[in-house]
């Protein structure tokens, strides 16, 4: 069980390879550049939902980029639900 | 209930230590990392020390200057030292390297005067390991 946090744009070497290593049991967390992975219709945002991962988008980061409501399958969240996520994961990962 | 973790009227209190590498003038990771501290402690956690690396050591600068209608995530840092007593250590490889001076090391290279705020410390990765070793999470911050 890994806490990913993905502050990398979908086109970056990092953002592949926080891919290939997210498993189901696994939460993925979107901030800075990797909010655009929450667009509907991007091939991003199709490989995210394809790792069966929880996904999240942090709102202040998301709202910054002009996203005001992400694609299905991902749970806006807070700093508050950031603390949380840590509480629960033991180890994160992260991708810049 | 994850070891070392310990349990105080049913919520779990978690020591964090945080790694920031993110640059105070690029990207949200600085900011996020400060809110990030800030809202732990908020929920009842503890902050046993956040250690700035690389670009990250920018964060301690005390001749930054922003523009008015920018927040300041140096000034978030301070505040959490001044708050909350959190320590704030500088790698002094990497402190060194981008101009981040405290009094003492200024005196050693022979600099007119220290460049760091004062709420920060410099000091060797040893303060990363022993971090690590006293917390239950570390978390970083990059990008």
């Amino acid at each position: 069980m890994v806490l990913h946090t993905l502050n990398a744009a979908p086109s970056s070497a990092a953002f592949r390879d926080c891919l290939k290593l997210v498993a189901p049991d696994d939460a993925v967390v979107l901030l800075g550049d990797g909010v655009y992975a929450a667009l509907e219709g991007t091939a991003a945002c199709d490989e995210l939902r394809a790792a069966a991962a929880a996904l999240f988008v942090l709102r202040a980061d998301a709202q910054l980029a002009g996203i005001e409501s992400p694609a299905d399958g991902f749970g806006l969240i807070d700093m508050d639900d950031l603390v949380a996520l840590t509480e629960r994961f033991e180890r994160q990962l992260a991708w810049y | 209930m994850p070891a070392g973790v310990f349990c105080l009227g049913g919520a779990p209190l978690v020591i964090y230590s945080l790694l920031v590498l993110s640059s105070p003038v690029s990207g949200h990771g600085s900011r996020t990392g400060a809110a990030f501290a800030h809202s732990a402690i908020a929920r009842g956690h503890s902050i046993h020390r956040v250690f700035f690396l690389d670009a990250g050591t920018l964060n301690g600068s005390h001749n930054s200057i922003l523009p008015q209608d920018e927040t300041d995530p140096a000034a978030s840092w301070e505040a959490l030292h001044r708050e909350h007593g959190v320590e704030l250590v500088l790698c002094i490889s990497s402190a060194l390297r981008y101009g981040m001076l405290d009094a003492t090391e200024a005196a050693r290279h022979d600099r007119s005067n220290a460049t760091i705020n004062p709420a920060f410390s410099v000091s060797g990765l040893g303060q990363l390991v022993d971090a690590c070793a006293h917390s239950d999470r570390l978390i970083t911050f990059g990008g």
